[in-house]
């Protein structure tokens, strides 16, 4: 399409960076993807260890591991099965209602309510998936952008929820509990949709994303799937948003049910990469660090930062930093694999036998 | 309807014609507001034969295609897979039992490497939760290889689909269908929009599944020479009816079809 083009502009980049090197790296995380993802848990949680002591810092490293958890689990419908959802934050406000009101208003154990919470929007994803997930493209995205603006308001006018002034939760654990319980999730998390990623599931899921009619025809009920795949996203964001609350200190409609935040997870996933298992976690620690410096050197400005890095994103690297790298190690991948080959050595015999 | 009614009674009658039949439709009509696209029809393909389904354009070949894999419900008549009456089924509940399909405009999953796309449509397991989360085992590897190897596209195994050149991508739906192994194979104008080297190339790969894979193939082509070379047998659709059935020689010297049909041409 702009080979040219992108000739011209990247002719230093091939020199410095040769797009067989950036293969070798993907071939490498492929074959090691396990062990990488196992030092990366260890490093993770070296930090507290090692002297981080609660405050600032803590706090901010432990919203780039919730913005991630979110991250993650919308790219498992938004990019795996190419489901893009502006209602995720529903299932954290749920997510985040049902631990504070459990926690303080039954005095329940706070890991109890959070298993609670978790199933409670896995629950919740199911009843909604049946209806929206019937709808495609952009019918689906303002369908679940109406989800999540119902939900709000549901919290705003009932008085378990507390209304529009919210809960406030003051016995809560100690800034590492959550650091570690963050980070224990999205470690879980990550896992998990690697996993599923090279499973029958996972292809499937893919397939849905491609050409759901063909794959209806080859014979899966891809309804059956996207509602697992939402329920399980659900699942994540449920349960980081009953984390959240209590993290937090504080939870209302307007925090809990954040429409902000869901345009914010989204660019994360397609500024990483969406539809692989690194892209929304890298697209959110990178995102969410930009932020937190804007926030604090530009007080005001990082809404503006966020539509600027949207934009620059979907216009030049719509496949993210991970697949548009991909895309780059593997541009040579089809002639060096004897793509055109193929084909010729194919018609030469195939015309000699016959004539 | 004695099928439906005397599940014990059918294995007796098996020795007839009808019940062999892997498909069946029995009076299939499909009416789209006021037109009739497809009109009463009537049409069985046995195991192992390559049966052929022409007609002008419009005249409803597709649309019994749809009929027949459940995309659309017919209005009238009925289908039997394998003896099974199939038709108020859902679409991916047919194609499960053992019905594939390859579509006109060729579809494939382009964002998914080329060996996800066939490991994919291995029926192995089939929705059972046990193999839908395990990875795929190496015998299914092996075959994606084998397949590949056989239609000439060996090493393109870890490309995405997607780049392939559109003939490419016809090939790997082919493979995709050789690698689910179906009762009976749909498909809507193989030779559509492929060059003639590669045309000669999909003959021979459809032939040989035939022979040594005794696949059952049903297509829909507009392409005669092709037709007529491969085909056992051949309908004719005309304005959504059934205009005329038999051997490529009958069809060839058919008074109506040649009215009908060829000679417009």
């Amino acid at each position: 399409m702009s080979t040219s083009e992108s000739e011209d502009s990247t002719g230093l980049l091939r020199t410095v960076l040769p797009p067989n090197q950036v293969d070798r790296v993907f071939d490498f995380c492929g074959e090691n993807g396990w062990k990488l993802l196992a030092l990366g848990a260890v490093v993770g949680a070296l930090p507290p260890l090692l002297g981080l002591e609660q405050g600032y810092y803590m706090t901010v490293v432990s919203e780039m591991y919730l913005f991630a958890i979110l991250a993650l689990s919308w790219d498992l419908v938004g990019g795996q099965t190419g489901y893009p959802s502006f209602g995720n934050m529903a299932f954290f406000g749920i997510g985040a209602y049902a631990t504070a009101i459990l926690v303080k208003d039954f005095a329940v154990a706070f890991p109890v309510a959070l298993i609670a919470a978790g199933l409670l929007a896995v629950a919740f994803a199911a009843l909604i998936g049946a209806a929206v997930l019937r709808l495609r493209g952009h019918y689906f995205a303002i369908a679940t952008l109406g989800v999540l603006l119902a939900a709000q308001q549901i919290s705003r006018n009932l008085d378990i929820t507390g209304g529009a002034s919210g809960k406030i939760l003051l016995q809560v654990p100690s800034g590492t509990v959550f650091y570690y319980l963050f980070f224990g999730v999205l470690v879980a998390e990550m896992a998990l949709i690697y996993y599923l990623s090279n499973t029958r599931f996972g292809f499937i899921l893919n397939a849905i994303r491609d050409d759901e009619e063909k794959a209806t025809a080859m014979g899966f009920n891809t309804t059956y799937y996207k509602t697992a795949a939402w329920m399980l996203a659900a699942l994540f964001t449920g349960v980081a948003g009953g984390t959240y609350s209590l993290f937090n200190t504080f939870i209302d409609p307007q925090t809990a049910y954040n429409g902000a935040w869901n345009v914010e997870l989204i660019a994360m996933a397609l500024l990483g990469g969406s539809g692989t298992v690194a892209g929304p976690v890298i697209g959110a620690f990178g995102l969410h660090t930009l932020i937190e410096f804007v926030e604090t050197a530009f007080v005001g400005w990082q809404l503006v930062l966020l539509g600027g890095a949207v934009i620059v994103t979907v216009i030049g690297f719509p496949e993210g930093v991970v697949g548009t790298l991909r895309e780059y190690a593997s541009e040579m991948a089809y002639y060096e694999r004897g793509g055109m080959a193929a084909v010729d050595s194919g018609e030469d015999t195939e015309v000699t036998a016959d004539e | 309807m004695s099928e439906t009614t005397e599940p014990d009674a059918r294995t007796a009658a098996a020795a007839t014609d009808s019940d062999r039949a892997v498909l069946r439709t029995d009076g299939v009509t499909k009416r789209f507001g006021g037109l009739t696209a497809v009109d009463d029809v009537d049409v069985e393909v046995q195991k192992g034969e390559i049966v052929g389904l022409i007609g002008p354009n419009g005249a409803g070949k597709s649309t019994l295609f749809n009929c027949i894999t459940g995309t659309l419900s017919a209005d009238e008549g009925r289908v039997y897979l394998q003896g099974q009456d199939v038709t108020d089924w859902p679409e991916y509940k047919i194609a499960r039992a053992g019905l594939g399909r390859m579509f006109q405009e060729t579809r494939i999953f382009g964002d998914m490497t080329v060996r996800k796309n066939l490991l994919l449509a291995a029926q192995e397991g089939g929705a059972n939760v046990g193999s839908l989360l395990r990875r795929p085992d190496d015998t299914l590897i092996e075959r994606t290889e084998e397949l590949l190897d056989y239609v000439d596209l060996g090493g393109l195994a870890e490309t995405r689909a997607g780049r392939l050149s559109f003939g490419q991508q016809k090939l790997i739906e082919f493979a995709m269908e050789l690698m689910a192994e179906p009762d009976l194979l749909l498909m809507d104008e193989p030779a559509g929009g492929i060059n003639p080297s590669m045309l000669e190339n999909l003959i021979e790969y459809i032939r040989t599944a035939n022979e040594d894979e005794e696949a059952t193939i049903f297509l829909i082509e507009h392409n005669m020479d092709f037709v007529m070379e491969i085909a056992d047998r051949i309908y004719v659709l005309a304005h959504g009816e059934r205009i005329a059935e038999g051997t490529p020689e009958e069809i060839q010297n058919d008074q109506r079809v040649l009215d009908a049909y060829l000679g417009r041409e």
